[in-house]
């Protein structure tokens, strides 16, 4: 089975942002009232997997070995099946 | 002879400064590895070179961490050999869970090239033996050396000694201004609990010799020698 999973990349609430910081910076810069920017990652991943357990599983090691790193940054995922053509 | 191993992945780019660096060191020699067949049987100490491995595609240090160099340097690290991360090696070794922390975008939003101050926070290490308390002037070329960790975390490298290296002034007091990149505690280089792996964000080897502006980092590296042979004044075992 084809699976895609869309991963979202954020840093920790307690973590600082330096890049979110410039973005805020710079949308003040143009005029809006912005107190606070958080920037993050999508990642959209298409892959096989047996079943759905297994496409969860996959997912998740994916998001805890390499695409986030735990010390700074959370994750969360949806996951859908491809449609058979 | 000690037998240093110098780690090339893809986008390393200081790898090559090391060796000439150590070439002034005597009874060192050096060998670069391609991180895809990195056999480090036979070596005395590693060395992770800086650069942009992978383009700091995803997080600098992310995707080298699961290179087959990486995975030979782990073991390398559990059998207490030395290893020296500098720079992006120091990224790497945070990614690859062989350090505490992860480094993060400069919070000054610059990429930093500059002579910087530490202080040598811990002589028990193969790196830094003898040299506590001294100030040290070194380069830096980095966007990411923002080092964090959770404050558990913090406190605990404070109170076990694993903090290695603090930015300071000229004088060794670690102000605001002598930060260069945000660091939590100006946290410039740490140690893991065994104390054989340094990482840290200047480049010793970039700092050998009066050509270079400066020598500071000649007894980094030069202190592996009599680290290994026990001669040094160091607790590291």
């Amino acid at each position: 089975m084809k699976y895609v999973a869309t991963l979202h990349v954020r840093p920790k609430a307690e973590i600082r942002d330096p890049q979110g910081e410039a973005v805020s910076a710079a949308l003040r810069a143009l005029g809006f009232a912005v107190t606070a920017v958080r920037t993050g990652k999508e990642m959209v991943v298409t892959f096989d997997a047996a079943d759905e357990p297994a496409a969860l599983d996959a997912v998740r090691t994916m998001g805890q070995e390499l695409l986030a790193n735990p010390v700074i940054e959370v994750y969360e995922f949806d996951l859908k099946e491809l449609a058979r053509a | 002879m000690t037998r240093v191993a110098l780690l090339r992945y893809p986008g390393t780019w200081s790898e090559r400064d090391f060796q000439h660096a150590f070439s002034l060191v005597p009874e060192i020699e050096t060998e670069i590895l391609w991180h895809e067949d990195a056999d480090l049987r036979g070596f005395d100490a590693a060395i992770v070179p800086g650069g942009f491995t992978y383009g700091d595609y995803l997080r600098a240090g992310a995707i080298a961490k699961i290179s087959p160099a990486t995975k030979a340097l782990r073991r390398f690290a559990d059998e207490g050999k030395p290893v020296l991360g500098s720079c992006n090696g120091f990224q790497i070794l945070c990614e690859a869970g062989l350090l505490p922390g992860a480094l993060l975008r400069n919070a000054g939003l610059e990429y930093r090239c500059d002579w910087i101050h530490v202080r040598v926070e811990q002589e028990r290490t193969p790196w830094t033996a003898g040299m506590a308390g001294r100030v040290l002037r070194m380069p830096i070329g980095h966007g990411e050396g923002c080092f964090v960790a959770d404050p558990d975390t913090i406190a605990s490298l404070e109170e076990s000694g694993r903090v290695v290296f603090r930015y300071t002034d000229a004088r060794g007091a670690a102000t605001l201004e002598s930060n260069p990149n945000g660091s939590i505690s100006n946290i410039a280089g740490v140690t893991n609990e065994a104390g054989n792996v340094v990482g840290l964000m200047p480049h010793p080897e970039r700092c050998v010799e009066a050509l270079l502006g400066g020598t500071d980092g000649y007894q980094i590296l030069a202190n592996l020698t009599g680290a290994l042979a026990g001669t040094a004044p160091a607790i590291y075992r």
